[in-house]
Formats: structure tokens, sequence, C-alpha cells
């Protein structure tokens, strides 16, 4: 499959937790599930637009933790650190009992119920969300 | 900021009397009396919990106990939220002491983070210091420090220091003399309504500028149901630390004295209850 670094794919709307899927795991085939109630937004007092947009994520490896071949996507602000994290492990073929920390501004790892938009607001620059990702704890 | 040291006091020593009670369900060997508990509305409640733990622990066969977990009226209980803020959001207008079911089984995978030892919990409460800092700071204070200093804002929050854990915090809260405040405030709003999921939570960094915003400027750009009167009439209550604040407390001052150890500003906006 041709490999496109600068567009922004985009995350699959939930992540299917069940097991291996096909050699290459691309975005595109993987299996549909009904979204999860944090993907849905209430839509209620939330500023009107926003929690229906997505937000641009660039992941960033450290250590010798395997490098993404994709490195930029386009993800619900709903979405939860911990549903990164499962992405990602999913993404890189970790085993499910392998640990991998998510850190914001290479200082700290937000709560993995936290959601990326509430990150990217605070934290985000140049239109996108940088988060280093790691099998270890990098900082602490 | 000297000079308003009680309210650092006060906020600190702030005790939930709290009852808990094993849930009806778990397999027992003899009756289970209650315990109870004084809780600090600023530590976390697996951090605090050991002695419930091990009471309970007693009555029960060692192949029955997996990973406690705690509920209120059928809500699991987030451990990585502050005490004082779990009650406040849920149990504020019940009677005291406030009634805990204990468990041990049946870990509810989806509303609670897994705690299998002390150090998760000093890992989120320092990372909850570090984000802190990267709005008041730009991780400037947090990262000069040394590890050692880190450790002790851990331990005097784990020990009940409030000395050992100021003489470090108190690094934290200060600002350059040429500016007015901190960068940017690092606060989380949460609200309880009935159509929503549990707790909502907001977080945007507020500027200040020359003019000294205060609580009120804050809820209106960021949670403007909370203050807007329609029609006069007060449809939500703001707490802080189970107070609610004058709206027109500055919120440098707010931020100041009524943070948690964790750095951070915990609102909690619930509808006023009807009497």
């Amino acid at each position: 499959m041709a490999e496109e670094p600068e567009s922004a794919l985009q995350l699959p709307p939930s992540i299917a937790a069940e097991g291996e899927g096909p050699t290459e795991v691309s975005p595109e085939t993987a299996t549909p599930e009904p979204p999860s109630s944090a993907a849905v937004s209430p839509g209620t007092e939330e500023p009107a637009g926003d929690t229906k947009k997505k937000i641009d994520i660039l992941l960033k490896a450290v250590g010798d933790t395997p490098i993404m071949k994709t490195k930029k996507w386009a993800v619900e602000r709903t979405r939860t650190i911990q549903g990164l994290i499962d992405f990602i492990k999913k993404f890189l073929k970790l085993v499910a009992s392998e640990q991998l920390f998510i850190y914001v501004n290479q200082s700290f790892a937000p709560s993995p119920d936290q959601e990326v938009g509430t990150l990217y607001e605070c934290f985000g620059s140049d239109g996108k969300l940088v988060l280093h990702y790691c099998k270890s704890q990098a900082w602490g | 900021m000297t000079d308003d040291k009680d309210v650092l006091r006060d906020v600190w020593f702030g005790r939930i009397p709290t009852c808990f009670t094993l849930y009806q369900d778990e397999i027992t060997e003899r009756e289970a009396e209650p315990y109870y508990l004084l809780l600090p509305r600023v530590s976390y409640l697996t951090l605090v919990t050991d002695k419930v733990k091990k009471h309970f622990e007693k009555v029960m066969r060692q192949e029955d106990i997996s990973e406690i977990w705690f509920e209120y009226e059928g809500t699991p209980l987030k451990w990585h939220y502050p005490i004082g803020l779990l009650f406040d959001l849920l149990a504020s207008s019940s009677a005291l002491p406030w009634n805990i079911t204990v468990h041990f089984k049946s870990f509810p995978e989806k509303d609670l983070l897994h705690c299998p030892s002390k150090d998760v919990i000093e890992a989120h409460f320092m990372s909850c210091v570090k984000e802190a800092d990267a709005l008041k700071h730009k991780s400037q204070v947090i990262n000069e420090m040394q590890k050692k200093d880190h450790k002790q804002l851990w331990m005097g929050l784990q020990n009940d220091r409030f000395d050992q854990f100021w003489a470090i915090n108190r690094k934290l809260m200060e600002y350059p003399a040429e500016e007015n405040g901190f960068r940017y405030i690092p606060f989380r709003i949460y609200q309880t309504t009935t159509e929503r999921p549990f707790i909502r939570q907001l977080f945007r960094p507020v500027a200040t500028d020359d003019q000294l915003h205060t609580l009120g400027d804050l809820l209106k750009e960021v949670c403007p149901s909370a203050v807007a009167p329609e029609d006069g009439e007060k449809k939500n209550q703001v707490r802080i630390h189970g107070i609610e604040p004058v709206l027109e407390t500055p919120l440098q001052w707010l931020r100041e004295h009524l943070s948690h150890p964790d750095n951070f500003l915990h609102i909690r906006i619930i509808p006023q209850p009807a009497d």
C-alpha cells in the first residue's frame, strides 16, 4: 500500500478489541464497530460545531519504541488517551500486556480518561497536538 | 500570599466523615462490620484506605479478594479524582457520614482505572502537577526542581505533612514580579446533569492580562449556563472544596489558595437543589 506520510489518516471510529487482523494493519480495512459512547457527542451545551471536528495528532516514538509508519492522524476530539494507546498498540502489534505511555510536551502523561480534544486546546500548536509514545516511562 | 496562609491550612486539613460498608454480595466468612474513617478532601481514595481494605479482608477468604473498588449509590468512584471533589459532586446534599460501598469483585473496567500499587497514584499525581506547571510556567519551575523535590511533594501528600508539601509547592505558586499572575490557570470544571454522562470535563486555559480575571469571568467564558441567570433565578451551584465562592473572587487568588495539591482548581457545578 502506498505510503502517504503527509496526509492525515482517519482513525477508525472505535477500536475493535478482537484478535489479530490482516498482517498489514490498515485503518481503511478495520472492522467498523458501533461508535463508542465517547465518540458520539451529546451536543447540548458544547460550543457549536467544535465537538464534531477532528484534531490533528502527530505521534513521535521515544527510545527503542517502534516507529509508526504513519505519524499524522486525524482524531475525534472525544477520543480518550486510553483509546489512542489501544490503537497504537494494535498498530504496532504490541501484545496487550505490554505497556505504552503517552506524553504531552515531553513532560507529563495525561490520565487515560482524558480526551485528546481538551489536551489539544491547551497544548496544541501549529494546528496539531504532538504526542510522544514510549514502551517505558520516559519522563517519570 | 502568606497572609492568607490559614486558607491553605483549612483546605489541606478538610475532612469528610465516611462510613465504609461491604457490598452485600461479597462472600464473607463472618459478618462484616462497617468501618468509619475521616477522609482527607485533598487526597485520593486508594491512598488512604489501606485500613479499610485490611478490615474487610479479615472476614473474607483470600480467593474471594481481588482489586478493591468503591461505589456510592451505584456510581463507581474514580480513585484518580480528589476525594473532596467526588464528595462534592455526588454526595454533598446527603446527610453525613458519606456512605461508601466496598467491592472486591467485578471491577468495572469501563468506569475505573486500575490501581495496582501506590506507584500508580504517585505517577498520576505527579503528572497532574507537571501538567499544571506546563500551563502556569511552561514547565520551567517543575523541570528545574530536582527529583528529590518531586518526591517531597508526593511524600508530603501521602503522609499528610502540610509543611513538607508546601515547602516545595510554594515554588509552583510563585510567578515573576513583573507579571500579574500565571500564564494560564489550570482548572477543571465538572458538571452533573441527568441527561449527560456522569462527569464532563472542560479544560481550557484562561489568559490573565492586566485585569485580574474573576471566577465569574471564567465561568461566563467557559460554561455560560452556570452563571447566566435568565430570569434572575440561580440555576446552578458553583463549588470549590465544598464551599461556594463569591463570583467576584479573583482567579489568581483562587488559584493560589484553593488549588488541590495536584495544582489544579477543581470546580464543580451542580443544579441548584430544590428546597
